[in-house]
């Protein structure tokens, strides 16, 4: 199977590591969930892959690719959705996407017919000839979505993807992704939320101090956890000995 | 602590407090307080002697004094209402603030009046620190009657903001909550710069008779049929401290701020809560474009293009400086078809000057204010084909606006257009390559209380734009002068190659900044 990510002893530090030695393998058309708790070096972590951070020390492998010798051609397969959407907001959706596709050099008749298209399916159509500042918080986020898929990324990454959504525009959120796995597109993603992860993961991962914990799919984690009935709540709290910060 | 807690001399210092961090900016409190401390200081100074000077000086009460006091009120008038104007349609538009303040046990009414009441006493501190230190001297040394000036500026202020506040609604009411931000930010910056203008009149229509505008008016006043009526004289008296002029003035000022708050105050929460929709609902034009630009290059440009149509503070603020340039073009196309004097050169020297200026403004918006600097960091797109863009874009207003007097003067002095242009478009760049190479990344939003890019941008800006008009002064000028232009030519060169900064240096730069 081709990996869609390889991280080799992946490093970074600030005043402590925020991500320490990490080993990380996505496999190609999976939905991964990077789960762990607040600080944990998630965001870190998927920010170096994406390239907005350098690296202290560690590799990184997108589709085969060194994203570290050759930034500019790892990018190119990757979309990166943070959860503030980056948005401009005295811009139209249109003249957004046409800005993203621009970037990623998408040729300008297929960009408009993707664009179109995604609009149309994420309920933002009808609203594309108005500013993005007048959006509200899901309008935003789904607008930030249709510029991550514009140029059809390989390999998405998402932080946070459904915070601040509501429950109608969530699924409509998380319909997509999996449409997209579907389609052969690999994602990895962030999320408090775990009752998402458990639903929608192919395999978890479970960071705490920038090292991964454990990985798995449910039942593999169930196993390692032995808690063989265990929710991936009762799971990840285990693991991250959150539990037993909680009050009896 | 002022006032009770809800108070509205509470809520007023509050507001106060606001208004003066925007002023003073980012640079901390400290600093501001410590620099606008020595230039008071420098400025009493000066009032001191003036006082001594002017202490045995009568201002007389004749036609000449009368009109100079009613254009010196009018022209601060018409300042004040610049300020009051865009203020105005600011406290229409700071809506976390206002959403605040409405949801807050704090009557409408008492928001309203505080907020009318603190733009006009934050127009009336800045009038009166300009005249304060100066003329607080001059009063205490020998005409104590002459602090009259200063109520007739607070009178000023508060009728300025009345009018301010319905000029700003009467637009909310015609133009709809958006337009009314963007209008009233250009009306503004006209109005600021009207007087300028009125003073360049005559170079700019190109009166035939000799003298500037000074002289028209002492003539005009000497003429006996031009008696001004008694009342004409209120204000002028009111300035000398005459008790009855001053009183009335006063008395009229404050009711025509009451009449506003009570007309306007039914209308401002409404109308508050009209632009907080409008934020979230309204549509804009055209905003589907027919076709898509190809490739991140032209993408960018386009993108950039129609953020910097969308900004109406940033318009406001080149418009300005455009409006002062229109006086330099006028003078330099009648007379480079006439005669050569040092009029032509000078005009040269100063159209390069302010295109510099003019490009380092767009520039500074176009390459430090980037709202998704992380979608710019994950594309493949390399940052010089970002960079270049960014700057194509900021320079193509410049070039469109200088492009019809530079063609002309081209036609009609060569010599002059050729310096002109060469000088303009060097200083066009140049300020670019600075604010590229020295970008300061920050949202769009943060830049509108910016008020220009650091302190070593701006100064390294100014250098190298001075150096560049006085190479373009001296090119435009008569043989012998021509080729010591080369002089400051070679020089700003040399300030740019230090300056100069690599693709990798901005990208390491960028990456510390973030």
């Amino acid at each position: 199977m081709t990996e869609a990510l390889i991280v080799r002893g992946l490093r970074k530090v600030y005043q402590k590591p925020a991500v320490d030695n990490l080993d990380l393998t996505v496999h190609s058309g999976e939905l991964y969930a990077l789960l762990g708790p607040n600080g944990a070096g998630k965001t870190t972590t998927l920010r170096m892959v994406a390239g907005l951070l350098k690296p202290d020390a560690g590799t990184i492998s997108v589709f085969g690719v060194d994203a570290l010798a050759d930034p500019a051609a790892a990018k190119q397969q990757i979309a990166w959705a943070p959860d503030e959407p980056m948005l401009y907001d005295r811009l139209t959706p249109m003249e957004y996407l046409e800005f993203v596709a621009g970037l990623w050099g998408v040729d300008a008749r297929t960009a408009r017919a993707r664009a179109e298209e995604l609009l149309k399916w994420l309920g933002l159509w009808d609203q594309r000839g108005q500013r993005c500042e007048s959006f509200s918080r899901g309008m935003k986020q789904k607008a930030a979505l249709a510029g991550a898929l514009i140029h059809e990324p390989r390999l998405l990454i998402l932080d946070e993807p459904l915070t601040g959504l509501d429950a109608a525009v969530a699924r409509q959120v998380k319909d997509l992704l999996q449409q997209r796995v579907r389609g052969g597109a690999t994602v990895i993603l962030t999320t408090h939320i775990l009752e998402v992860a458990e639903r929608m993961a192919d395999r978890i991962g479970i960071i705490q101090n920038g090292k991964l914990l454990a990985e798995g799919t449910l039942a593999e984690l169930r196993t390692t956890a032995g808690e063989q009935q265990g929710t991936l709540e009762d799971i990840f709290l285990d693991l991250t000995g959150e539990a037993e910060t909680l009050p009896a | 602590m002022i006032g009770a807690t809800g108070s509205t001399l509470w809520l007023l210092r509050n507001e106060m407090r606001l208004g003066w961090r925007d002023m003073l900016g980012k640079r901390g409190a400290m600093r501001g307080y410590i620099i606008v401390g020595v230039l008071l200081l420098a400025a009493g100074t000066a009032g001191v002697g003036l006082g001594f000077a002017l202490r045995h000086v009568q201002i007389p009460v004749n036609p000449l004094s009368v009109i100079l006091s009613l254009a010196v009120m009018t022209a601060v008038f018409t300042l004040m209402l610049s300020q009051t104007l865009a203020a105005a349609t600011q406290a229409l538009y700071a809506r976390g603030d206002l959403d605040l303040l409405f949801s807050s046990p704090i009557g409408p009414a008492k928001v309203l009046t505080v907020r009318f009441a603190a733009i006009a006493l934050n127009v009336f501190t800045g009038f009166a620190m300009l005249i304060g230190p100066v003329l607080i001297p001059v009063a205490v040394v020998g005409h104590w009657r002459w602090l009259g000036a200063i109520l007739v500026l607070a009178a000023l202020a508060l009728a300025a903001s009345a009018s301010g506040l319905l000029l700003a609604m009467a637009l909310f009411k015609v133009l709809g909550p958006r337009r009314t931000r963007t209008v009233a930010q250009i009306m503004a910056a006209v109005i600021g710069s009207m007087f300028f203008l009125a003073a360049q009149a005559r170079n700019i229509l190109g009166g035939a008779r000799a003298g500037g505008l000074w002289l028209d008016v002492v003539k005009f006043a000497m003429e006996p049929r031009h008696v001004p009526p008694p009342a004409a004289a209120w204000p002028l008296r009111a300035m000398l401290g005459e008790p009855l002029p001053l009183a009335v003035l006063l008395i009229a000022a404050v009711g025509l701020f009451m009449l506003a708050n009570l007309w306007l105050g039914r209308r401002f929460a409404s109308d508050a809560a009209a632009a907080s929709g409008a934020e979230t609902a309204s549509v804009s034009g055209s905003g589907s474009p027919a076709s898509f630009a190809t490739g991140a290059f032209a993408a960018t440009v386009a993108k950039e293009l129609r953020l910097l149509r969308r900004d109406a503070a940033l318009l406001s603020q080149v418009l300005l400086r455009v409006l002062y340039m229109i006086p330099v073009s006028f003078v330099l196309l009648q007379r480079a078809g006439t005669q050569q004097n040092w009029l032509l050169p000078g005009g040269a020297a100063a159209l390069a000057l302010m295109a510099g200026q003019v490009a380092g403004s767009l520039t500074w918006i176009t390459v430090s204010a980037e709202d998704a600097p992380d979608l710019l960091a994950c594309a493949p797109t390399p940052l010089r084909t970002l960079s270049r863009a960014k700057l194509t874009a900021a320079l193509t207003p410049v070039a469109l606006l200088l492009a019809i007097p530079l063609l002309a003067l081209m036609v009609i002095n060569p010599q002059v257009g050729l310096a002109a242009a060469a000088g303009s478009a060097a200083a066009t760049l140049a300020s670019g390559w600075i604010n590229v190479w020295y970008q300061k990344p920050g949202k769009r939003a943060d830049f509108r209380r910016r008020r220009g890019s650091s302190w070593f941008v701006s100064l390294m800006q100014a250098l190298v734009t001075m150096l560049i008009a006085a190479a373009t002064g001296a090119a435009a000028a008569p043989w012998p002068w021509t080729p010591f232009a080369l002089i400051p030519a070679v020089l700003a060169a040399f300030v740019l190659l230090l300056l100069r900064r690599t693709d990798a240096q901005i990208a390491e730069a960028l990456r510390a900044a973030a």
